[in-house]
């Protein structure tokens, strides 16, 4: 798309169809930030606007990096996450109590957020240096298997069952793009539907359990465990189509909404904007997402096609999981909404996903301008 | 040939080769379109159900803190603000078996045990029946309305299974008084009385934080139930009614029936009227007597025929004398009086000493349809002015009155109303002819409603007189409480039985005013059947029994209502004294 301003080669490279409607995407998450901080740009707005820049920054250096580099640092960076995983078990064993984060100095990092998009690399990585045709054999789905345990089994350790569900969807959707046999996954599916009530009653922790019963019907406990879902539907339902205002929505403002700036930030918006508002965020996501999607067709070999779907998905995890568990269609998983809630972490790791596609997608120009 | 077939093989590995590119290409696109899909699957999930939840499914009901804060059910106060119903927080006694939650059974100790322990906090409370309740192992109220104290020492059983819930529950601080007026409330829907008239506003958060005052002055309202309880029971009535009225704005101060309930603890026997109850002709306790009971209510309807014809102008001469010895006979019917009073009466001695006969020859010379329009006027031909649900419509009003029909309605017979009725005529007759609707709700000063003229000032001025001269020399001085200036009526009448009258039971009624120099309130009180008594010198007429109940209300009421005793006051009587005589019987 060559607009009728020529801009200087660099910035004509940039992915502005995407990047224009991201950036319009976290000013409008920092304005329902703003009104759930009860009308005050901190401490929510500002820090959610600085880490955007920070991260933007660090998303428009990861664009120029090369595909080579990335090629050769995948395992390396596999390998560096995982000694995170294993130096948070470490330090919490160590330390008494359980913990996500590590301390590095002045930062505080959480490495099993990390791990979401290197499982992709990694994956990405070891796919593309697979022949084609052994596809159909055991070498296609053991080492993956293994990589995605390792971590798993370490995040799941934590314990974060949210964390872990995205490192598996994000590996299981990679393994999808990659061409195993469909049947593969069928028998997964049929497999999961045996194991699920298996891994209820003896794999979760009796709070995640709870979440689960609370989920089949939040009404049988609208004050307990159900509380978090009822109010979320109350704000929700309660913007109708214009929504109530700007700073006028009362389930976040009188704190009847749990967590009205992270995992429930959508309910904050819904009940000031209502439909609209949703629908803006949907449309936006939709096209973050389709232009990801555009960037995993267009790319020339196995590496980046993989690489960029394995991102899109990692995106599509958080956003799907935190819609529906705000409305009331999944259980509560503390899975926040990229880009507009408030959170270090998640900003950093869908940032991350945002650099790595508009990487692909430079590298995919690049294959263009050079084959024509 | 050769040249054709030698490089085969290697052209089938590349056509397989490319093939194969192809297809895993074709793959790859195929599966990120369904990633795709799944993507718009879920938008389209997330806008539909957005809009499911914001504009189809209706929004949860918005409560306030301040709705929050105010009582589930609005006050009622009397008209000074003094509480008559009130939101009562208590505990219930819940028997939850589930409580213990481990499989086991419900009670630590066994239900009989309980049971005992339970009777030793409440003794009232029935073990065996309550022993079963625990056995049978369902959620159960063993008792509502727990005090705190015996909360607490229910807690010290230590059964996990005896639940102390809190309830807001009604509450009738004045026990009994004023039953009828208020009604009760059964899970949150008011009945019978005022709660259930004011039932939209007690419980609109609009309203509801604001008591609702109604008319009745509490104090008055004890005194009227005092009284005429004494009075029922020392004649062993059936049942009493009584209200006090203000003349001037309709008001009701006060209004009785008995037999009583108490809304606190309402039964079903309060609510049901039985077959012996039929049978005998008598109501069950909630039933209203005053608004709702229609009685022939006889002498007492004399005041008004002769303020009807003083009005009409058909009498112009006080002074003048009607036979008052000879059965009148119209038809086949004749009209009597219990005693000869003597040969001839003036109109006020005929009211004095309460002749038929000399009320039925004044209605007859005023015209039956114009005695009707009289007490269509005064609101006889419909159910009463009140906003209480229970209200009695009177009997045999409609149609044309024939002549007799007239005369016997001229002394009170014939037609059955209600003693509200009687209470809104009676006003009008004291006031300076202005009838007025009745109401239970406080009038704000100055917001009468203006009502419409019955009578003319005049007329009322003079039978301000002969209600007084009644008091003071008739059948009703034993309600002449001194200093008050009252004045009044009394009525006996038969109660119709089988078709006929019968003679010992008797409807006595006494229909007072006070002051009568300027009337302020208008009392009614009415025994049901009362019985010939020490206490009434074995007499069941109104002067023996209900006169003296209001002879001794008037003293106790007038001083809360600002109307002082003053033997140095009166109404000016003279100018028809000469008419009666002095020291006449």
């Amino acid at each position: 798309m060559k607009g009728a301003v020529t801009l200087p080669a660099p910035l004509a490279q940039v992915p502005w169809a995407m990047l224009l409607p991201l950036m319009a995407l976290v000013l409008f998450g920092a304005a329902v930030l703003h009104s759930a901080a009860g009308g005050s740009l901190s401490p929510y707005a500002d820090s959610h606007l600085i880490r955007f820049g920070v991260f933007l920054v660090m998303a428009l250096v990861m664009w120029r990096v090369p595909r080579e580099w990335a090629f050769m640092l995948a395992y390396p960076a596999y390998g560096a996450v995982l000694l995170l995983l294993l130096g948070v078990e470490i330090i919490g064993q160590v330390g008494g109590g359980s913990q996500r984060w590590l301390e590095l100095g002045p930062i505080r990092i959480q490495p099993s957020e990390l791990m979401k998009p290197t499982i992709v690399l990694v994956l990405a990585s070891y796919f593309h240096t697979m022949p084609v045709g052994m596809i159909g054999t055991w070498r296609a789905i053991v080492p993956p298997a293994v990589l995605m345990a390792l971590p798993m089994a370490l995040v799941l350790l934590q314990p974060d069952l949210g964390t872990t569900l995205a490192i598996a969807f994000g590996g299981t959707v990679l393994l999808f793009l990659a061409g195993l046999p469909g049947k593969w996954f069928l028998g997964g599916g049929i497999a999961a539907m045996v194991v699920a009530p298996l891994a209820y009653f003896f794999g979760l922790q009796d709070y995640q359990r709870r979440r689960v019963t609370t989920f089949l019907d939040p009404e049988s406990d609208p004050l307990g465990a159900g509380y978090h879902i009822t109010q979320s539907k109350i704000a929700i339902g309660s913007g109708g189509i214009p929504g109530k205002g700007f700073g006028e929505g009362s389930q976040s403002h009188l704190d009847y909404l749990p967590e009205p700036h992270t995992d429930f930030v959508f309910a904050t918006m819904a009940e000031e904007w209502g439909l609209i508002g949703g629908i803006f965020v949907l449309l936006v996501f939709g096209i973050i997402l389709r232009w990801g999607l555009n960037v995993a067709r267009a790319a020339p070999d196995r590496f980046s096609r993989l690489l960029a779907g394995g991102m899109t998905a990692t995106i599509f995890f958080y956003v799907a999981i935190n819609l529906m568990m705000v409305m009331g269609l999944a259980p509560v998983v503390g899975i926040p909404l990229p880009f507009m809630s408030h959170g270090g972490s998640s900003m950093m790791t869908n940032m991350i996903c945002i650099g790595t596609l508009m990487m692909v997608d430079r590298w995919n120009r690049k294959a263009r301008t050079s084959s024509i | 040939m050769n040249s054709l077939v030698a490089p085969r093989p290697l052209a089938t590995g590349r056509i397989r080769l490319v093939d194969y590119r192809r297809r895993s290409l074709l793959m790859a696109r195929f599966r990120v379109l369904i990633i795709a899909l799944a993507f718009l699957f879920l938008a389209l999930t997330a806008v539909s159900r957005i809009a499911w939840l914001g504009v189809i499914q209706p929004a949860a009901a918005q409560t306030t803190m301040a709705d929050a804060l105010l009582p589930p059910r609005g006050e009622i106060t009397d008209r000074n603000g003094v509480p008559l119903a009130r939101a009562f927080p208590a505990y219930a006694l819940w028997f939850n078996p589930h409580a213990m939650d481990d499989g086991g059974p419900p009670l630590v100790s066994s239900p009989e045990e309980v049971a005992r322990e339970l009777h030793a906090i409440f003794p009232d409370l029935d073990v065996v029946d309550t022993a079963e309740k625990l056995r049978a192992g369902r959620g159960a109220y063993l008792r509502r309305r727990v005090l705190p104290e015996d909360a607490n020492r229910v807690m010290e059983i230590g059964e996990l299974a005896l639940e102390m819930p809190r309830e807001a529950d009604r509450h009738y601080p004045q026990g009994s008084l004023a039953a009828h007026v208020l009604g009760y409330v059964q899970d949150g829907q008011g009945h019978i009385g005022m709660e259930q008239v004011l039932q939209d506003r007690l419980v609109d958060p609009a309203f509801r934080g604001e008591p609702a005052a109604l008319s009745i002055d509490i104090r008055v309202q004890g005194a009227l139930e005092d009284e005429l309880k004494r009075g029922m029971l020392s004649v062993n009535a059936i049942g009493a009614a009584g209200i006090v009225l203000d003349v001037d704005t309709g008001e009701v101060l006060a209004m009785a029936s008995f037999p009583e309930f108490d809304p606190n603890n309402v039964t079903t026997e309060d609510l049901i009227r039985t077959q012996e109850m039929v049978d005998r002709g008598i109501m069950p306790p909630a039933f209203n007597r005053v608004t709702n009971q229609v009685y022939e209510l006889g002498s007492i309807f004399k005041p008004l025929t002769v303020a009807a014809a003083i009005d009409a102008g058909s009498i112009t001469n006080l002074a003048r004398r009607y036979q008052a010895n000879r059965p009148l006979r119209i038809g086949k019917q004749t009209i009597n009086d219990s005693h000869v009073i003597g040969d001839t009466l003036n109109a006020p001695q005929s009211l004095i000493h309460s002749s038929n006969i000399v009320t039925g020859q004044i209605a007859d010379e005023l015209g039956s349809d114009v005695l009707k329009k009289y007490m269509t006027d005064l609101g006889m031909g419909e159910a009463p002015y009140i906003e209480l649900p229970g209200r009695g419509a009177p009997l045999s009003f409609g149609g044309e009155w024939s002549r007799l029909k007239g005369m016997t309605v001229g002394f009170g017979h014939g037609i059955s109303v209600t003693p509200l009725h009687l209470a809104s005529a009676y006003a009008a007759m004291v006031n300076g002819g202005m009838w007025r609707p009745a109401t239970m709700r406080r009038i704000e000063p100055g917001n009468a409603p203006r009502g419409r003229r019955v009578f003319k000032a005049s007329t009322s001025a003079r039978m301000n007189q002969l209600l007084r001269m009644i008091a003071v020399y008739g059948t009703g001085r034993n309600a002449n409480a001194p200093g008050f200036r009252v004045g009044g009526k009394t009525g006996s009448a038969e109660k119709p039985k089988n078709g006929s009258y019968s003679r010992t039971t008797l409807v006595s009624t006494f229909a007072a005013a006070f002051p009568m120099d300027r009337p302020r309130y208008v009392v009614i009180a009415m025994l049901d059947e009362p019985q010939g008594t020490v206490a009434s010198s074995y007499q069941r007429t109104a002067a023996w029994n209900a006169a003296p109940v209001v002879g001794r209300l008037i003293p106790r009421i007038g001083p809360q209502l600002g109307v002082l005793p003053d033997e140095g006051r009166d109404i000016d009587l003279t100018e028809l004294q000469y008419l009666v005589g002095s020291g006449v019987h």
